[in-house]
């Protein structure tokens, strides 16, 4: 086959299904949730002007997050595959879905971007949707008995550094996932160093001159790191230092 | 014209929510059941997916309880109906909590309940759109660009001799590596007890690991993320003592 040939990429029926019903269920639930207010609202003849929507405050804050959901779209899907679409749509990607997809792998032995490491992902996804509008669902209902326990000091502390507990528990996990099955990945951990010691400049930077840290920045980072850490893996690559060899036989 | 209390506490919002939180549900079952049967197909044991199932029930129920402590702090500015709704759907916690610590400064109240008091319908309109819209952003690469997204890292391969998708095994991991690489100096270096609260459920990971390593506790396994997170989360307290 000549080499600049374009082969259509052959997807497993199960990557199929959720790339259309996926899409389409994606869609119509965006649809519903953006319907939702405007619904309401024209029943109680109460929809805002765009003018008082879009103030100087508002936009403050959408400027903020419009470049987390695009950052957020463009380094989680390719980690969590077809299961994307779930993900979305049922929101907290990275303190709830991206963390029980990649243990559900890690678990199953499956490795991520494969058909099987994808309906894994999946049914881990869709179990922690439906668990988390469970839990949440009878916190409302219980709202004014419950509320106390989370009102108290320590169980407030302990919530602030979920991300910091999420990091520690999934460290490893990050690590070892670097097999398809039959072959691995050799120094792949080589083509983010550059990431790691601008990131980590940046942050001592932070650090001395304000005290603070660089957290709240996380999606912008991700999202400039992203490019570096692709050119210098495709270069490591090249150049042989990261390897794909098969996997030994044990 | 209605206020805003009337409008958070309406029927109307309330079947709204409930009709929308149904549909949420079915699309997860859906897909549940849809990923169950590919698994069976792939060969993989009924055993082997209840303890996925099991694991990722176990796994989910502590970041929920983050949620939940969200919900509260949502409800008191917010009311149950809308708060239940924004997290239990798209919404993200961190998206939510800022717009529900803002918003009341934004739309000139002095505090949360004055304007739970006395905003009008039209006021409360404003921030049920705006929370609607603002996390809309990454679905406009996600619906047009997912598939592609996943294909250009898609490594299924079935031959050990086939080259081809090796790059594809390495841009695969790239991105997970990435995310590592950028959170990783930031809570290490950033934030003295975040590093700390990082380091033991690491080390508590390590434990679980190696321990699981015996037969006899080979169950430990499915566990370890969740015991780590656990326990890194309630070493915070000793550490906030402390520093």
């Amino acid at each position: 086959m000549s080499k600049n040939t374009k082969v259509k990429v052959q997807l497993d029926p199960f990557q199929e299904w959720c790339h259309k019903w996926g899409r389409i269920g994606t869609v119509l639930a965006l649809a519903y949730m953006v319907a939702l207010p405007f619904v309401v609202l024209a029943y109680y003849n109460c929809i805002p002007s765009a003018g008082q929507v879009l103030n100087l405050g508002s936009l403050g804050i959408l400027m903020i997050y419009i470049p987390v959901g695009i950052s957020e779209a463009i380094s989680y899907t390719p980690i969590m595959g077809s299961a994307s679409y779930l993900a979305f749509i049922t929101g907290n990607i990275m303190n709830l879905k991206l963390p029980v997809a990649v243990n559900a792998m890690k678990l199953s032995g499956k490795q991520q971007n494969t058909a099987e490491g994808e309906a894994v992902a999946s049914i881990a996804i869709a179990v922690c949707s439906v668990m988390t509008i469970a839990i949440l669902t009878l916190a409302a209902l219980l709202g004014a008995m419950i509320a106390p326990v989370f009102e108290l000091e320590a169980v407030k502390t302990m919530s602030n550094y979920l991300v910091p507990a999420l990091f520690g528990s999934m460290t490893l996990g990050l690590f070892a996932s670097t097999a398809n099955g039959k072959k691995v990945v050799k120094n792949g951990i080589m083509g983010v160093v550059p990431v790691l010691i601008i990131v980590s400049i940046l942050s001592l930077f932070v650090r001395i001159t304000s005290g603070g840290s660089l957290f709240g920045m996380v999606g912008f980072l991700i999202l400039g790191m992203l490019p570096v850490a692709i050119i210098s893996s495709r270069i490591m690559y090249k150049k042989g230092i990261i390897k794909v060899v098969p996997k030994e036989e044990k | 014209m209605a206020t805003m209390k009337q409008i958070a506490t309406s029927p109307l919002l309330l079947a709204g929510v409930i009709i929308g939180l149904l549909y949420i549900t079915l699309f997860s079952l859906a897909y549940f059941k849809k990923a169950y049967d590919r698994c069976l197909q792939f060969g993989m044991t009924k055993e082997e997916l209840k303890s996925v199932i099991k694991s990722s029930a176990i796994f989910s129920i502590v970041p929920s309880l983050s949620i939940v402590i969200g919900l509260f702090t949502l409800i008191a500015v917010l009311g149950t109906t809308w708060s239940w709704w924004r997290l239990s759907v798209i919404g993200s916690l961190s998206y939510e909590t800022m717009i529900s610590s803002s918003i009341a400064s934004i739309m000139n109240y002095s505090s949360a309940a004055d304007m739970m008091a006395n905003a009008s319908g039209q006021e409360f309109g404003v921030i049920m759109i705006l929370m609607s819209i603002g996390m809309l952003a990454g679905f406009f690469i996600l619906i047009p660009l997912g598939r592609k997204l996943c294909t250009s890292v898609d490594q299924t391969s079935n031959d050990v001799n086939d080259t081809s998708k090796d790059w594809n095994s390495v841009l695969s991991g790239t991105f997970m590596l990435t995310m590592l690489a950028v959170y990783i100096p930031i809570i290490l270096i950033g934030d003295t007890i975040q590093a700390l609260v990082m380091i033991t459920g690491l080390i508590i990971a390590i434990a679980l690991g190696v321990l699981a390593a015996k037969p006899k506790l080979r169950w430990l396994n499915e566990f370890i993320m969740a015991f780590s997170m656990i326990g890194g989360m309630v070493s915070a307290l000793l550490w906030t003592k402390i520093f």
